[in-house]
């Protein structure tokens, strides 16, 4: 909701600064942006009461005084004779239709509804249709005008499963599914109740004759349909909230009177169809409770003071009165919320708290097992569940965001083919990752089941001794079920024929419940949680790397560590890594090989080979300078 | 040095991985918990309606629980949760007070734009026992949030709403740059909650506060897009070592 600044002043007896009443507002829980006169409210959805100019000045009343800026007309309303039957009572307990006929063509709007129009930048309509919208940003209730030449039948309200299509004032035609609360007219739906009316029975320019509707609907009976039939609909966001079902009477009034201020009116009639007895909500005072919830001392005339600026009406039982409008309001907590916002939550004072607990030590089998294979180089990754393909146990979603995805997945292994897949994409060699996560499937219950993935391929490490291998069967034998009796992790190999790849290396996978792990194999990997390393974070490139081998010749052995040190301490922004990759000593010809490997990548743009080639002199230059020291070939 | 015999070959480090930064975030939070008093609980992630709405006085008018906020499995017999909240309500209705649990793990919600993932996870807190207050609830954000972020942090309370909580607040800390981040949500339990837990909200009242892990961990590491910590990338993943 957004509204101009200076409007809501007008409800308020003081005139508070932008900054002040922004302050006030959040002080309440109104969030809200501000940009130039305009403040763009994001209520909480329990204040709907909140939505409109009156509303807020109702709640700020305890900060600013509140007055009624707007007047309504005051006279004798003649009852109007109209053929309507409510068919659902349940889903609309009170509803009013005002019918009222001007004479001759409007001229210009008021400034108070013109700038309704010009500063927040709405579209006008139609002249009855405008007042409408005007009102329900002044007084938080919507409602809804029919061109009263279309009427001519007996109006109709029901809630009741339809199908059938329907178009709107805005011309969208959408096609009407399950319970729908609805308006009609021999038997033509011609207004989706509370959402949106209809394109047949709408107001136009030449509409001198208008029935105005103005409701209460049961919120439940509203939700979810603006979505459900993908329209925007200001009605729908308040009826989903509640209105004030007291308010109905007022709101028409004020609808005569801004009319009349437009317009000269040839005959306005009301009629109100109230198949409820309106019950008051009452809360015992119990200000000793309030304060137990808030760890306060308040006192008695503070808190009838603010409940009374609040509009809460103390009756003659000592009890107090919940305001119509006040649908969050039912208990002791609910008030001594509405104390604490007003004395502001920060200025409420902290009590020290011991939590009294029998705690139990917590398994840590599951943080030794991660410990263990992160130690031995692999790295964990979290999936989504979602998955495109399903076996006989595979739990559906009903309503899956990515339709190719409809069901849960019952293992872990697609998930990690595809985070090696993708990792292998990206250029890495040595990919080693594990999942730890929670499985369901379908018995005759939902099973759950905790297990461990583990996924690998490419390299056996980076290091020289290393590079040439390759990570397989036997290197994850050993690690997994070296020691262990009966084998309990069941190594496979995942063929590439059916993986869009043209890499070679073999890939090896195993999953395993993790109940089925001893818990004392793992135990000397003992897992601090509490140790934390907040690094920070630096962005990953996107781009690709380029690799550049080199092949050091050290005949002068004093120079080796020199060597190492000069490219372990090379610095640079598109330098992502270089490791010593091979080493060979050749006694024979009293020379040292070291073969190096350097990674270039940018985070900011695929590098060209002038940017590299600078790089490497700055790099090599000092290297090659040394004596004894040559990269032949080079 | 000058005799090849002297030449020692490169140090071969052990290649370590690394845990996911978002389990290492909210290992550290349970840690910090368990520290306050707080007991680790789980629970499973396709839950009742019944626990993860209704106890919870979330009512079936509530806009979460639409097709198009939760995801609804097996023509709407579960759904997946959509906060770690059941857990709590599972280990109240097993508990007498006083009772202090701490629960996270995945949560879903049927949404995916650039700041919302369609799983991301929660840490829950709850204490319950006679004469808990929101001056009480303060405290405990204090130490919560003094430890996260360091003893200068600068913290305000404002109110919000959540059905299970009355008061209800959400807590902002001031950022470096000069604007409120909102960190979490809490509030003291509804009375309605208890009750449906079986505990006598006449006698006894309870804190609780929940967590958005994600969050923490993005303005901890400065991690600026939240996809990130799931595109299973070894270049992220191995700076969290």
């Amino acid at each position: 909701m957004k509204f101009v600044y200076q409007d809501l002043l007008n409800f308020l007896s003081e005139k508070p600064s932008k900054e002040l009443l922004s302050e006030k507002l959040f002080q309440l829980g109104h969030e809200h942006e501000i940009v130039g006169d305009i403040f763009d409210m994001e209520l909480t959805p329990n204040r709907g009461d909140c939505l409109s100019l009156n509303g807020l000045a109702r709640d700020l009343n305890i900060f600013f005084g509140k007055v009624q800026p707007y007047k309504i007309y005051e006279g004798d309303i003649l009852p109007l004779d109209f053929n309507f039957k409510n068919l659902s009572t349940d889903a609309c307990p009170k509803i009013s239709f005002l019918e009222i006929e001007i004479e001759g063509a409007i001229a210009a709007y008021k400034p108070y509804l013109e700038n309704y129009f010009s500063l927040l930048g709405n579209n006008k309509v139609n002249f009855f249709t405008d007042v409408s919208n005007y009102i329900s940003y002044e007084l938080g209730q919507p409602t809804h005008c029919f061109d009263s030449s279309t009427m001519n039948n007996q109006l109709t309200f029901e809630n009741k499963i339809c199908q059938e299509s329907f178009n709107t004032l805005l011309g969208s035609n959408i096609n009407l599914e399950g319970k729908n609360c609805i308006f009609s007219v021999d038997n033509k739906i011609i207004s989706l109740a509370g959402v949106m009316g209809g394109k047949s029975t709408a107001c136009s320019s030449q509409t001198r004759k208008a029935l105005i509707e103005c409701a209460y609907f049961k919120p439940e009976e509203i939700i979810g349909k603006s979505i459900k039939y993908n329209l925007v609909s200001d009605a729908a966001h308040k009826f989903e909230r509640g209105v004030d079902i007291q308010a109905q009477e007022k709101v028409l009034r004020r609808f005569v009177a801004i009319v009349k201020d437009h317009a000269a009116i040839k005959n306005f009639k009301i009629q109100t169809f109230d198949d409820t007895a309106i019950k008051q909500h009452i809360i015992p005072i119990d200000l000793e409770r309030v304060n137990k919830i808030l760890g306060t001392n308040i006192e008695e005339a503070q808190y009838l003071m603010i409940l009374n600026r609040l509009g809460f009406e103390i009756n003659n039982n000592n009890e107090v009165n919940v305001p119509s409008y006040r649908h969050d309001i039912s208990s002791q907590n609910d008030l001594a919320e509405e104390i604490a916002k007003v004395l502001g939550y920060d200025s409420i004072k902290s009590k020290p708290i011991e939590i009294k607990n029998n705690l139990n030590e917590s398994t840590s089998h599951i943080h030794n097992i991660k410990n263990f294979l992160v130690q031995n180089g692999f790295s964990e990754v979290i999936n989504f569940p979602f998955a495109a393909s399903k076996d006989n146990k595979s739990i559906t979603i009903d309503n899956p965001l990515d339709s190719n995805k409809p069901y849960i997945r019952t293992s872990l292994k697609t998930s990690l083919l595809e985070n090696l897949l993708s990792n292998e994409r990206r250029q890495n060699d040595l990919i080693k990752l594990f999942e730890i996560s929670d499985l369901y499937s379908r018995g005759d219950q939902i099973n759950q089941e905790k297990k461990l993935g583990i996924i690998i391929s490419g390299r056996r490490g980076h290091n020289y001794a290393d590079f040439s291998k390759k990570l397989d069967f036997n290197y994850l034998n050993q690690i997994l079920n070296e020691g262990i009796d009966n084998n309990i992790f069941n190594i496979e190999e995942i063929s590439r024929a059916d993986l869009k790849t043209k890499k070679k290396d073999k890939i090896f996978y195993t999953e395993v419940l993790i109940e089925n792990i001893p818990p004392d194999i793992y135990k000397d990997y003992s897992f601090n949680k509490e140790k934390i390393n907040f690094i920070k974070y630096q962005p990953v490139s996107e781009f690709p790397s380029s690799v550049r081998d080199f092949s050091f010749s050290i005949v002068d052995f004093k120079k080796y560590n020199m060597v190492i040190e000069l490219i372990s301490n090379f610095d640079d922004d598109i330098l992502k890594h270089a490791y010593v990759f091979d080493f060979y000593e050749n006694k024979k010809l009293k020379e040292i090989k070291v073969g190096v490997r350097l990674i270039f990548q940018s985070v900011l743009c695929t590098l060209s080979e002038e940017e590299i080639q600078k790089t490497l002199h700055r790099l090599l230059k000092p290297i090659l300078d040394l004596e004894g020291v040559s990269v032949p070939g080079l | 040095m000058s005799n090849i015999d002297n030449i020692e070959p490169p140090l071969i480090k052990d290649e370590v991985g690394s845990l996911h930064p978002i389990n290492q975030v909210k290992d550290f939070l349970l840690s910090m918990l368990a520290d306050l008093g707080f007991q680790e609980v789980d629970g499973p992630e396709i839950e009742s309606e019944e626990f993860n709405f209704d106890m919870l006085n979330i009512k079936k008018s509530h806009p979460a629980r639409q097709m198009h906020d939760t995801f609804y499995i097996e023509n709407k017999s579960h759904v997946l949760r959509t906060h770690t909240s059941p857990v709590q309500i599972r280990s109240m209705l097993e508990a007498k007070p006083p009772l202090a649990f701490s629960s996270a793990g995945k949560v879903y919600r049927k949404d995916d734009d650039a700041t919302h993932l369609p799983m991301f996870h929660q840490v829950e807190g709850i204490y319950v026992d006679e004469n808990v207050t929101f001056a009480n609830l303060k405290d405990l954000i204090h130490q919560i949030l003094l430890n996260l972020f360091g003893k200068d942090v600068e913290i305000r309370f404002r109110p919000s709403y959540f059905p299970f909580t009355e008061p209800s607040a959400e807590v902002d800390i001031l950022s470096e740059n000069g604007k409120w981040l909102e960190i979490l949500g809490c509030g003291i339990v509804n009375p309605i909650v208890l009750k449906n837990c079986n505990i006598d909200p006449e006698k006894y009242s309870g804190l609780a506060f929940g967590l958005g892990v994600e969050r923490i961990a993005m303005l901890k590491y400065g991690v600026n897009d939240i996809r990130g910590f799931y595109k299973s990338n070894l270049d992220f993943l191995g700076q969290f070592k």
